[in-house]
């Protein structure tokens, strides 16, 4: 199974370009789905045939804290001039589409909301996506961003084999 | 594998509170669609009257309140650990940002300590097909002997957060919604809250799968190949016996445009179809579950819902739509939903299913 | 107008994340969107009108009337000249 992390703190933008990916909207994006696209790049930036639309692969994101950040921003935007650039991030769904439409991965994508990293839960409800058959690897990730400079990372990629032999996953 | 069933269901809506009551007020083309004042600028929305409401949080209390009633209605034990609790929501108690916990783990964690769910809650979040998405993990979670009975709820409240963002991307309808219809100007935000209770039992209809699949395309903008749902449609095992198909119908132009597209390329243009926002406006979290839900109504009734707002057709590929009732043929249905991420889901119900 | 024209270039670069881009990069008659432009999409319109709004006091009611608007910097800008508010 691969795995990648993002340590809290991180320069983005500086790590962006140390992953050579060249997709300018990546500086439009909210910082939860600039973790995700990153995170992504690190798991798959280097397999061959990349961007051939792939309805094999499904993206799921956990969270505690879904898009709080982008949702105190969109909210101070709020107060004069609504921001449509960042209403569309107040949705904890959009990193894992950021990472499907960068990836051209045309499979199932998800965002669940659970009470803090749980390991087992995120693995069970991880596993699901296996009884739809079409799935044959998925891209879990756990990024837990209450703010612009404080996150908790982990991105892994994994078969259903790979994914019944472990008993949780782990940060 | 094991068969999923349902065997309870509630609902909440500014036009009924009950299964059968608000689907006979959307037969009847009644609606709670009206124009309310904004932030400064007014919105035609379909709102829950708080009737003095003086609690904590508003939100949790209709989620509660419809999954306790499906609770009862399916007569399963809420304290095993082999019932589950799925929260469909999209901004929860949002209202409160800046002044509270806004995480939406936060009313599901509530719900369950109400019910007396000893299991963890989960909560999904996926756009506009959050409902759908949640009764298919709900579904899963069932095959996979995690559970006997899962309480599947959504809930959505609109406020300025909302109100405002949809503003911004100029896709609220200034009037009543018109899905479908070639004069449509986009959609009407709802509210409503519905449950319903998953479960291995028998019961008169059967959740017979569900699909998830991505545009891959553009985060806001649906495919203009139809691309995810189409895919979806084509991941389910359809039928002889399909009734109709309820879509998502925002009445947003592409939105609608994408979904006949998609019903096309699937050779389902033939088929009735019918769609529950220009009624209930778009309920958002709790879209999946309560048009689910008043779509078995409605084929247990034996009939197809009129499609309030829709006039003349509007899209490139002629839908079989109309704004009048029509008998039903057939036994099963599918609901249809996509949304902001490129997110598309479809679902397959059967009536009689246990037999 | 040559003023607004930088200022402009200025202001898109700024609400649009236009990462690494100076006024130099933008010529003043090249498409703003599709091919060979700068590549903007259906958000960066919305984006662009709140733009107008909050500089200009120019309200535009929908992004069809935003793709009139919007199709090179020179063409925004006649239009904030004739338009303006503020």
């Amino acid at each position: 199974m691969k795995e990648a992390v993002i340590p809290a703190g991180t320069n983005l933008s500086a790590l962006y370009r140390s992953l050579g990916a060249d997709y300018p909207k990546f500086f439009k994006m909210d910082t939860l789905s600039k973790l995700g696209f990153l995170l992504a790049e690190m798991l798959v930036g280097e397999e061959d045939g990349r961007f051939g639309q792939r309805e094999d692969r499904a993206v799921l994101v956990f969270s505690r804290e879904g898009c709080i950040a982008d949702d105190l921003h969109y909210a101070q935007s709020m107060k004069d001039f609504p921001s449509p650039a960042l209403f569309v991030y107040t949705l904890p769904n959009i990193v894992a589409g950021e990472i499907a439409i960068r990836n051209k991965f045309a499979g199932e994508t998800g965002a669940y909301v659970i009470d803090g990293f749980d390991g087992e839960l995120i693995r069970e409800l991880s596993s699901l996506a296996f009884q739809d058959k079409t799935t044959r690897e998925i891209l879990v990730a756990w990024i837990d961003c209450p703010s612009d400079s404080s996150w908790n990372a982990k991105a892994w990629l994994c078969n259903e084999a790979q994914i019944n032999e472990i008993k949780a996953f782990t940060i | 594998m094991t068969k999923v069933h349902v065997i309870g269901r509630s609902v909440l809506t500014p036009i009924g509170n009950c299964p059968a009551g608000v689907m006979e007020a959307v037969r009847k083309g009644e609606s709670a669609l009206s124009l309310h004042p904004g932030f400064p600028e007014p919105y035609f929305a379909s709102l829950l009257e708080r009737d003095g409401f003086e609690g904590s949080s508003f939100f949790t209390y209709i989620a509660t309140k419809v999954a306790r009633e499906a609770a009862l209605e399916a007569k399963i034990d809420c304290s095993s650990l082999r019932t589950g609790l799925i929260l469909s929501t999209i901004k929860a108690d949002i209202q409160k940002l800046g002044n509270a916990d806004v995480s939406p783990i936060v009313p599901a964690a509530e719900i369950a300590r109400s019910l007396g769910i000893t299991s963890k809650p989960i909560v999904v979040s996926n756009a506009c097909i959050s409902g759908l998405a949640a009764m298919i993990q709900g579904m899963r979670l069932i095959k996979a002997g995690t559970f006997d009975n899962v309480i599947v709820v959504g809930a959505e409240l609109q406020d300025r957060f909302i109100v405002t963002g949809f503003q911004s991307l100029k896709a609220l309808s200034p009037k009543a919604c018109k899905p479908f219809d070639k004069d449509r100007e986009g959609l009407n935000l709802g509210e409503a809250a519905a449950a319903v209770v998953l479960s291995n039992r028998e019961g008169e209809w059967e959740l017979v799968d569900g699909a998830i699949r991505n545009d891959a395309n553009h985060i806001s903008g649906p495919s203009r190949t139809g691309e995810g749902s189409y895919n979806a449609l084509k991941a389910l095992p359809l039928p002889e016996d399909l009734a109709f198909v309820n879509v998502h119908g925002t009445a947003t132009l592409y939105n609608d445009e994408m979904e006949a597209v998609a019903l096309g390329r699937a050779g389902l243009e033939n088929l009735p179809v019918s769609a529950l926002k220009g009624t209930l406006g778009h309920t958002m979290g709790a879209a999946g579950i309560l048009e689910s839900i008043i779509s078995m109504e409605a084929l247990d009734a034996g009939i197809i819902l009129p499609t309030r707002g829709f006039k003349n057709c509007g899209v490139s590929v002629p839908l079989n739509i109309s704004a009048l009732e029509r008998a039903a043929k057939g036994n099963s249905f599918v609901k249809l939903l996509s949304g902001f991420g490129g997110i598309n889901g479809a679902m397959l119900l059967r009536k009689g299913g246990s037999k | 107008m040559n003023e607004l024209i930088n200022e402009l270039k200025l202001k898109l670069i700024e609400a649009l994340n236009l990462e690494g881009m100076t006024p130099d990069d933008i010529p003043n008659d090249a498409p703003l969107f599709g091919e060979g432009g700068l590549g903007l999409d259906s958000i960066d319109v919305l984006e662009l009108i709140v733009l107008l709004e909050k500089n200009y006091g120019i309200r535009l009611a929908t992004p069809q009337e935003g793709k009139n608007v919007f199709k090179s910097v020179a063409v925004m800008a006649d239009y904030v000249a004739a338009n303006r508010t503020k």
